[in-house]
C-alpha cells in the first residue's frame, strides 16, 4: 500500500471518506493527548519516549461529495483555531506538520459491533451539518499514536499491546521500516458481519442427565442439573403441553428463547440462589449444627422488617431497583450499590461504565422513576506496584485501575452525577478479578400532582410497554449468567459492554419529565438479562404480559428473537403507560431525541408471551418463572483458620516514626487525591462536606454530605465501610468492622442517627463445594458468619438495610491457576443530617485545641494493616486478636458525640480505622499544616494488656478522633460522660507530631515528611 | 425590585447543571424555566419572550469532537438568528463552563460588535491531559464593560472540566481584548493582595489548566455577553465552599451569587 494514495476507501457499495485531526503546533499549547501517553508508559511500564502524538481519526460512510466532506472538516471535526483537519489524506504526509519521521506509528479502532460514542456523536454533528445523512450513515472513530525517541529495542507489537484491548479493540502498526517509507497504518471501517437470523428452535430435554448439564454449560446458560430437571418436570406436565399445543409452540420442550429466558431469571446474578439456598451449619467451635433456610430471610431481611415496625421512614424496602426512605414530607431518597466485576477484568474502562450508568438506572428505575444526585464508588485491585507473577489473559492491576478509574470518571462525569464518596482496597487476590462497586443515591417527590406516592408502580392490565433509549444489540449477550460463572480465558467478549453516557442523560431527562407529567404506570431498567428480565419482572405485578420481538429496534438486522429477548444492551429503559397517555409520551420522547417503542402490553393471563410477528417465541406461566427455580441446598462447616502471630520489634520514637511513615505510604492508606479529583464531587452544587478538607484541600475526608434541596440546609450524608483482610481471621468480624466503619464515618460529619440505614454488598469466592472448590465449606461458614453479624450490628445499631447485592462467583481460573477474591462486603449508608451548617469535617482547626480519643482501644492488632505491612517485608504473620464489635457501647457514644456536634461544641472529627489512631492522628494534622502531641497511657484504662502497638496501630472499632477548642472543652467532657472519652493532648504550631506514653516517648515524627509518604505513592 | 426577569436555561444533550442554575437565578429574584433546545428550534417556546439567557455546564455530546462543539453548532445552524436578535437586543448572556465552551466555539465569545458568530479562540485539555475538580480563587477586572462582574473583586469557585485551557491563534487578539477589558475573569494567587492578576500563566494548582495569561473567563465587547470555566453557581451559599468548616461565618448566600444578583438587577432595571 502506498500511504500516498488519498486514501478514500470502499465499503460495500457505500464510499467511506476519512477524516484527521491532530493539535496546532503553537507556543504555550502542548498535544496533551500525547504527553499523557508518555505519562502512563513511564508510570506504569517505565518505558520513556521522547515524544508523543496523537492523532484523532473519523471514517464516515455516508452519500457525501469530497466538497462536503472538506466543509465538514471545520465546521465540525476540527477546532479551527487550535486544531488542523484533512479531509481523504493522511496528516503524516505533510512535512509541514510532521518534519520528523516517527519511529512508530499505531493506530487502534474499535472492533466491529463495539459501542463507539465519539463515532455516534459525530454522526449527530454530521446530520446537524447535512440533515438528508440521517438514517443510513455511520461514522467510526480511531487514535493514531505517533512515537520519537523510543528506547533501543522497543517492539511496536509490545507497546500496541499496552495502548490498545484487543478483545474490544483492533490495532494497525507502522514499524520503523514501514515509516521511512511512509507506509502508515490504516484501519478499515469496523463493518459488522451480518447476523444470521435463526426461527426460534425448541430444545429438546428428554436427553440424559450428562446431557442435561451439557446443554447449560454449552449454552452458558449456568443452570445446574437440579434446576435441568425442574425445566424438564415443567415440559412434561400434561397440562403444559396442552396449553402449548393450542399456542402452536412445541409441546414437550421449551423453545431456545423460554430456555435463555429461564435461565437469565434463575441465574444466581438475578435470583441469589446461594442467599436462598437451605444451609446445614455446623461450627466446630461450639459444637452447633443448625439449619438456614435463607440467609437473606433469615438475617438480612428480618431485621429491617421488624425496625419498619418501629419507624415511619422506611418506604420500600428490598423488592425494588433500590431501597426508598421517606427523608421528609416532600421528598423521599433512594439508594443502590451494584458490582461489575467480571466486565471490568476484561475491559477495565468499558466494564466500569457501565457499571456506573447501570446502576444509575436501577435509581431511575426505581418506583415511578427517581432521578440519580450522587454516585459511589469503591474499587478492589491488585497491588499497583504488583512484581510477582500474573497468569496470562490477566492485566497489570496498575492497568485495571486505570481502566476501571476512567470508566466510572467518564460515566460519572458525563451524566452530571457527583461522585462524592468512595474508597480503594488493595490485596494480591484482587488480581484475578478487581471488585467494582458502584453505588446511586436518588431523590424522588413523595407525591406526584396526580396524587400517587412515587416509591409505588401502579402497573395496570392493558398498560402498553415501551422499550426507551439505546437499540438492541449482539453485545452484552448472556451477561447475567456469565457472572454466574468464574472468568476463564475462554470468557466470551460479548459479554463486555461500553456505556453510552450521553444516551442515557438523554433519557433520564425525558423520564423524569414523563414522570413529572404523570405519565409512568411502572418503570424498571434493562440490565442483567434484558428484556426478558424487565418485562418477565414486571409481568409479575400484572400477572402477564405480551410483547412482539420483531418491533424491537435493532444496531444490526438480523438478530435471533432469543438473542433480542435476552441481549443486555445498555442504555434501554422498559416503561409501562396507559393507552390514553402514549401520545404524550411519545411526543416527549421525540423532543428530548429519545428512541421510545411501543412493543407490547400488560396482560393478566398468567403468562410471559413472546411472539416474532405473528410466530410464537415464548409463553412461560409467570408463577413457574418466579418461584419454579428449586431451592439450593448446601453445607457448612466452620473451623477458625490458624496463622501465625504477629511479633512487633522493639522500636525506638522515631523508629515507630518511620514505621508510620511506611503504613501511611501503604496503597491501602496513600492519599488518592490524584484519582479522586478527576471526578466531579460537585456538580448539582449540593456538595456540603467533600471528598477533600483542611486548609489545603488534601486532607481526607470522611462521609460525604449533601444538601440536595438547593440553598435549603437539611442534608444527607453517604458513607461506605469496607474491611476484607479481616476475614482472614473471622468473617463475623470482617461484616462487623464495614458496618461500624460506615456508620462511624457518617457519625464524623454529624449524621441523624434516628435516620439511617444501609446497602449490603456481598462479594463472595464461590462457595459451594465442588471438585473445583474443596474449601466451599469454610467459604459458606464464613458467609454465614458474615450474615449473622450484619444481623446483630443492624439490630443493634438500629441501621436496617433497604436493599442490596450479592456476587457470589469472584473467582478467576486462568491456565489452571486459580485465584479466588477474600470474602468482601462493601457496607453502604444513607442517612438524614438535621442541619449541614453544623456538619463537622476532619481536618484539625487550630493551634491549641484539646485532642480527644473517644472509644476504647484494646490490643487488637490481628489482620491490621501494620500486620500486614510487616508480613509484606517479612516479619511475622498477621494472627492475633481481631476487632471485636461492641455495638451498644459504640451506639451511645455515638448519640453523645452526635448531639454535641449539634451543639458546635466539635472542631473536628475523623474515624480510626486502617493503621489505627496514629494515622488518624497524622491526617488531621495535615488538614491544618499543624503538628501534635498527645500522651497514650490512658488508653490502658480500657485494656490492661494494652501495649505502645496496639495503641498507636491497633483497629479497634467505635473510635473517633476529636478537637475541641479550649473553651468549649469541659462542656464536651461533660456532653460524653458515661462513655470511653480520653482527653490525649493538643494541636501544636509547627511540624512535629510526638506522641508519649507517660514519661516515655513513643512516637516521633514530622508531619510534612508523613505527609510526603503519604501523598507520594499513588500518583496519578 | 418590582419586576421579575425571565432566565431561559437552556437544557438538553448532557448539559447537567441546569438545576442550580436555575436554582441561582431565583435565589437572585429571577423567574427561571428549563428549556430544551430542540423547544426553540421548533418554535414552541421563543427567546423574545426571556430577559436573560444561560448555558449552564455540563458534558453535552459528551465533549466528543471538543467540549461544545456539538451543541455550539446546533446553536449556530438551528437557533443563528434568534440568538443574535437576543444579543442584540442587549439582553444578558452567560455560558458556564461546558456553557462557556459552547458560546466560544459558536463565536459568540469573545465575540465582537457585530455577533458575527465567527470562533477565534478556544478552550484547550488543560495541560494535565485529564479532568479536574477543585478550588480556585478568580479575580475580576474592574475596568471591565461586563455587566455581570460589576463590583466584584474576587470570589472563590470550583471549577471542573478538562477542557479549560484558553487560548488563541492569533495573541494580538489578546492585548486587544485586555485593552477592552474583555479578559474578566483570571485565576489568581489568593495569597497576594488585590489586585493580583498577572499575565504569566501561574503554576498548577493555582491556574488549574495553564490557561494563556491565567484566563478564566471572558466577556463580548458590550459587556453582556459572559463566559467563565469555573462554576459560581455552585457557590451559592457559604456552606458549598471549599473550607467553610474552618470559617467563622455567618450562614447565608455564597460568594459565587454577586454574579447572578448584577445581571438579574441589570435586567429588571430595563424592564
Amino acid at each position: 500500500m502506498d500511504g500516498r494514495q488519498p486514501i478514500v476507501r470502499m465499503s460495500g457499495s457505500d464510499t467511506v471518506h476519512a477524516v484527521e485531526v491532530t493539535t496546532r503546533d503553537m507556543e504555550g499549547l502542548p498535544d496533551a493527548r500525547g504527553d499523557s501517553v508518555a505519562t502512563m508508559l513511564a508510570a506504569d511500564y517505565g518505558i520513556k519516549v521522547g515524544g508523543v502524538r496523537v492523532n484523532l481519526g473519523y471514517l464516515i460512510k455516508a452519500e457525501m461529495s469530497q466538497d462536503e466532506v472538506e466543509r465538514s472538516v471545520y465546521d465540525l471535526f476540527a477546532d479551527p483555531v487550535i486544531e488542523i483537519g484533512s479531509s481523504n489524506e493522511a496528516l503524516l504526509n505533510s512535512n509541514d506538520l510532521f518534519p520528523h519521521t516517527p519511529e512508530a506509528v499505531i493506530q487502534v479502532g474499535f472492533k466491529p459491533g463495539v459501542t463507539d460514542n465519539a463515532g455516534q456523536a459525530g454522526l449527530d454533528g454530521l446530520i446537524t451539518l447535512y440533515p438528508r445523512l440521517a438514517g443510513q450513515s455511520q461514522v467510526a472513530t480511531s487514535r493514531t499514536y505517533m512515537f520519537w525517541g523510543l528506547p533501543e529495542g522497543t517492539n511496536p507489537s509490545e507497546l500496541a499491546a499496552m495502548i490498545h484491548n484487543p478483545m474490544i479493540e483492533r490495532c494497525a502498526i507502522a514499524g520503523a521500516d514501514d515509516c521511512a517509507s511512509a507506509r502508515w497504518p490504516s484501519l478499515g471501517f469496523p463493518d459488522r458481519p451480518p447476523a444470521v437470523f435463526a426461527e426460534p428452535a425448541f430444545v429438546d430435554l428428554e436427553v440424559s442427565d450428562k446431557q442435561l448439564e451439557e446443554i447449560s454449560e454449552t449454552g452458558l446458560l449456568a443452570l445446574n442439573l437440579n434446576e435441568m430437571h425442574a425445566i424438564q418436570a415443567h415440559y412434561r406436565d400434561p397440562e403444559v403441553r396442552v396449553a402449548r399445543e393450542s399456542l402452536g409452540l412445541p409441546a414437550g420442550a421449551p423453545t431456545d428463547a423460554e430456555l435463555e429466558c429461564l435461565a437469565q431469571t434463575w441465574s444466581e446474578h438475578c435470583s441469589h440462589k446461594i442467599f436462598a439456598a437451605r444451609i446445614n451449619h455446623k461450627d466446630n467451635v461450639t459444637g452447633e449444627s443448625s439449619v438456614i433456610d435463607s440467609l437473606f430471610k433469615t438475617h438480612i431481611v428480618s431485621p429491617t422488617l421488624d425496625i419498619q415496625k418501629e419507624v415511619d421512614w422506611l418506604l420500600s424496602v428490598f423488592h425494588d431497583n433500590s431501597g426508598v426512605i421517606a427523608w421528609n414530607d416532600e421528598w423521599s431518597l433512594c439508594m443502590k450499590a451494584e458490582t461489575h466485576n467480571s466486565p471490568s477484568a476484561l475491559d477495565p474502562f468499558g466494564g466500569a461504565i457501565t457499571g456506573i450508568v447501570g446502576v444509575n438506572r436501577d435509581i431511575l428505575g426505581t418506583g415511578l422513576g427517581a432521578r440519580p444526585i450522587a454516585n459511589t464508588d469503591v474499587f478492589c485491585f491488585g497491588p499497583p506496584d504488583y512484581t510477582g507473577d500474573l497468569p496470562p489473559g490477566l492485566f497489570h492491576p496498575s492497568r485495571v485501575f486505570r481502566g476501571v478509574h476512567a470508566g466510572v470518571r467518564a460515566g460519572g462525569n458525563e451524566s452530571g452525577i457527583p461522585t462524592v464518596n468512595g474508597a480503594m482496597v488493595f490485596d494480591e487476590r484482587y488480581l484475578g478479578k478487581p471488585l467494582v462497586y458502584c453505588g446511586t443515591v436518588g431523590i424522588m417527590p413523595r407525591r406526584l400532582s396526580d396524587g400517587r406516592e412515587s416509591h409505588d408502580k401502579t402497573p395496570s392490565s392493558g398498560d402498553i410497554i415501551y422499550m426507551v433509549g439505546g437499540r438492541v444489540g449482539s453485545d452484552g449477550i448472556h451477561g447475567a449468567t456469565f457472572s454466574s460463572l468464574e472468568l476463564t480465558e475462554e470468557s466470551p467478549s460479548s459479554a463486555v459492554q461500553i456505556g453510552d453516557p450521553i444516551t442515557q442523560k438523554k433519557m433520564i431527562d425525558m423520564i423524569i419529565e414523563a414522570r413529572d407529567t404523570g405519565i409512568i404506570q411502572v418503570i424498571t431498567d434493562n440490565g442483567a438479562g434484558g428484556l426478558s428480565s424487565s418485562v418477565g419482572e414486571m409481568a409479575e405485578l400484572t400477572n402477564g404480559a405480551e410483547i412482539d420481538l420483531e418491533v424491537v429496534p435493532l444496531k444490526q438486522a438480523g438478530l435471533s428473537p432469543w438473542e433480542i429477548l435476552v441481549s443486555e444492551s445498555q442504555e434501554r429503559m422498559t416503561v409501562g403507560v396507559r393507552p390514553e397517555d402514549c401520545e404524550a409520551f411519545e411526543t416527549l420522547a421525540l423532543l428530548h431525541e429519545v428512541e421510545a417503542t411501543n412493543i407490547g402490553e400488560f396482560t393478566d393471563s398468567g403468562a410471559f408471551v413472546v411472539r416474532f410477528a405473528d410466530t410464537p417465541v415464548a409463553h412461560i406461566p409467570i408463577s413457574f418463572l418466579h418461584d419454579g427455580c428449586p431451592q439450593l441446598q448446601l453445607e457448612s462447616e466452620w473451623t477458625p483458620p490458624q496463622h501465625e502471630p504477629f511479633w512487633p520489634p522493639s522500636m525506638s520514637a522515631t523508629g515507630m516514626g518511620d514505621v508510620l511513615s511506611r503504613l501511611m505510604a501503604r496503597p491501602n492508606v496513600a492519599s488518592k487525591e490524584a484519582w479522586v479529583r478527576s471526578y466531579d464531587h460537585e456538580v448539582i452544587a449540593q456538595t456540603v462536606i467533600k471528598p477533600f478538607c483542611g486548609v489545603n484541600h488534601d486532607a481526607p475526608g470522611d462521609a460525604a454530605v449533601i444538601a440536595p434541596l438547593l440553598g435549603g440546609t437539611q442534608g444527607a450524608v453517604i458513607s461506605n465501610g469496607i474491611t476484607p483482610r479481616y476475614s482472614d481471621i473471622d468473617a463475623y468480624s470482617m461484616a462487623a468492622a464495614s458496618v461500624d466503619e460506615a456508620l462511624r464515618n457518617a457519625v464524623c460529619v454529624g449524621v441523624d442517627l434516628e435516620m439511617i440505614a444501609g446497602l449490603d454488598n456481598f462479594c463472595w469466592p464461590d462457595s459451594v463445594e465442588s471438585t473445583k472448590t474443596p474449601d466451599g465449606r469454610y467459604k459458606l461458614a464464613q458467609l454465614v458468619r458474615a450474615n449473622r453479624a450484619i444481623d446483630e450490628v443492624c439490630r443493634a445499631y438500629r441501621l436496617p438495610c433497604i436493599s442490596g447485592k450479592d456476587s457470589m462467583k469472584n473467582d478467576v481460573t486462568m491456565h489452571g491457576e486459580k485465584i479466588s477474591v477474600p470474602p468482601t462486603i462493601l457496607f453502604s449508608l444513607i442517612g438524614n443530617h438535621n442541619d449541614v451548617r453544623k456538619a463537622v469535617s476532619s481536618d484539625f482547626k487550630c493551634p491549641g485545641d484539646h485532642i480527644y480519643l473517644l472509644g476504647e482501644t484494646h490490643q487488637e492488632l490481628g489482620a491490621s494493616e501494620l500486620a500486614y505491612m510487616f508480613r509484606d517485608e517479612g516479619s511475622g504473620g498477621i494472627g492475633g486478636e481481631v476487632p471485636r464489635i461492641n455495638p451498644e457501647r459504640n451506639l451511645a457514644m455515638y448519640r453523645a458525640l452526635t448531639s454535641a456536634m449539634s451543639e458546635g461544641l466539635v472542631a473536628s472529627a475523623h474515624d480510626c480505622s486502617d493503621g489505627g489512631l496514629a494515622v488518624a492522628l497524622a491526617e488531621c494534622c495535615f488538614g491544618s499544616d499543624s503538628g501534635a502531641s498527645a500522651d497514650i497511657s490512658s488508653l490502658e484504662r480500657d485494656c490492661n494488656h494494652l501495649d505502645e502497638w496496639g495503641a498507636l496501630f491497633g483497629e479497634s472499632l467505635g473510635r473517633i478522633l476529636v478537637s475541641v477548642s479550649p473553651e468549649d472543652s469541659d462542656a464536651f467532657a461533660a456532653a460524653m460522660k458515661g462513655n470511653s472519652c480520653s482527653r490525649l493532648g493538643t494541636v501544636e504550631v509547627g511540624d512535629e507530631i510526638t506522641v508519649s506514653y507517660g514519661d516515655t516517648e513513643a512516637l516521633q515524627a514530622s508531619m510534612s515528611e508523613l505527609k510526603k509518604a503519604w501523598q507520594g505513592s499513588l500518583g496519578g | 425590585m418590582s419586576a421579575r426577569p425571565r432566565v431561559a436555561v437552556i437544557s438538553g444533550f448532557g448539559i447537567n447543571c441546569e438545576t442550580e442554575t436555575m436554582a441561582v437565578f431565583e435565589m437572585a429574584g429571577a423567574l427561571a424555566d428549563k428549556i430544551h433546545v430542540n423547544r426553540l428550534v421548533n418554535g414552541e417556546v421563543s427567546l423574545d419572550d426571556y430577559h436573560i439567557m444561560a448555558v449552564p455546564g455540563g458534558f453535552s455530546f459528551g465533549d466528543h469532537l471538543g467540549s461544545g462543539r456539538l451543541m455550539g453548532n446546533r446553536l449556530r445552524f438551528g437557533l443563528r438568528e434568534q440568538v443574535r436578535d437576543f444579543v442584540r437586543a442587549g439582553k444578558p448572556v452567560i455560558g458556564i463552563c461546558n456553557g462557556f465552551q459552547v458560546l466560544v466555539k459558536m463565536g459568540l465569545l469573545p465575540g465582537d460588535d457585530e455577533v458575527s458568530l465567527t470562533q477565534t479562540a478556544s478552550l484547550a485539555l488543560n495541560d494535565s491531559g485529564h479532568y479536574e475538580n477543585r478550588w480556585a480563587t478568580l479575580e475580576f477586572d474592574p475596568d471591565s464593560p461586563c455587566i455581570w462582574t460589576k463590583g466584584v473583586s474576587r470570589m472563590r469557585v470550583p471549577v471542573r472540566h478538562g477542557e479549560g485551557k484558553f487560548v488563541t491563534d492569533d495573541r494580538n487578539l489578546l492585548d486587544q481584548w485586555a485593552e477592552t477589558g474583555q479578559l474578566v475573569a483570571r485565576y489568581v494567587d489568593p495569597s497576594t493582595e488585590y489586585p493580583g492578576a498577572s499575565d504569566e500563566v501561574l503554576p498548577y494548582p493555582v491556574s488549574p489548566n495553564q490557561s494563556w495569561r491565567n484566563i478564566a473567563g471572558v466577556c463580548d465587547p458590550s459587556g453582556l455577553v459572559f463566559g467563565l470555566m469555573p462554576h459560581p453557581e455552585a457557590n451559592h451559599s457559604t456552606w458549598l465552599g471549599a473550607t467553610w468548616t474552618r470559617e467563622e461565618t455567618e450562614h447565608g448566600e455564597g460568594e459565587g451569587m454577586a454574579i447572578f444578583h448584577n445581571a438579574v438587577e441589570y435586567a429588571a432595571s430595563r424592564m
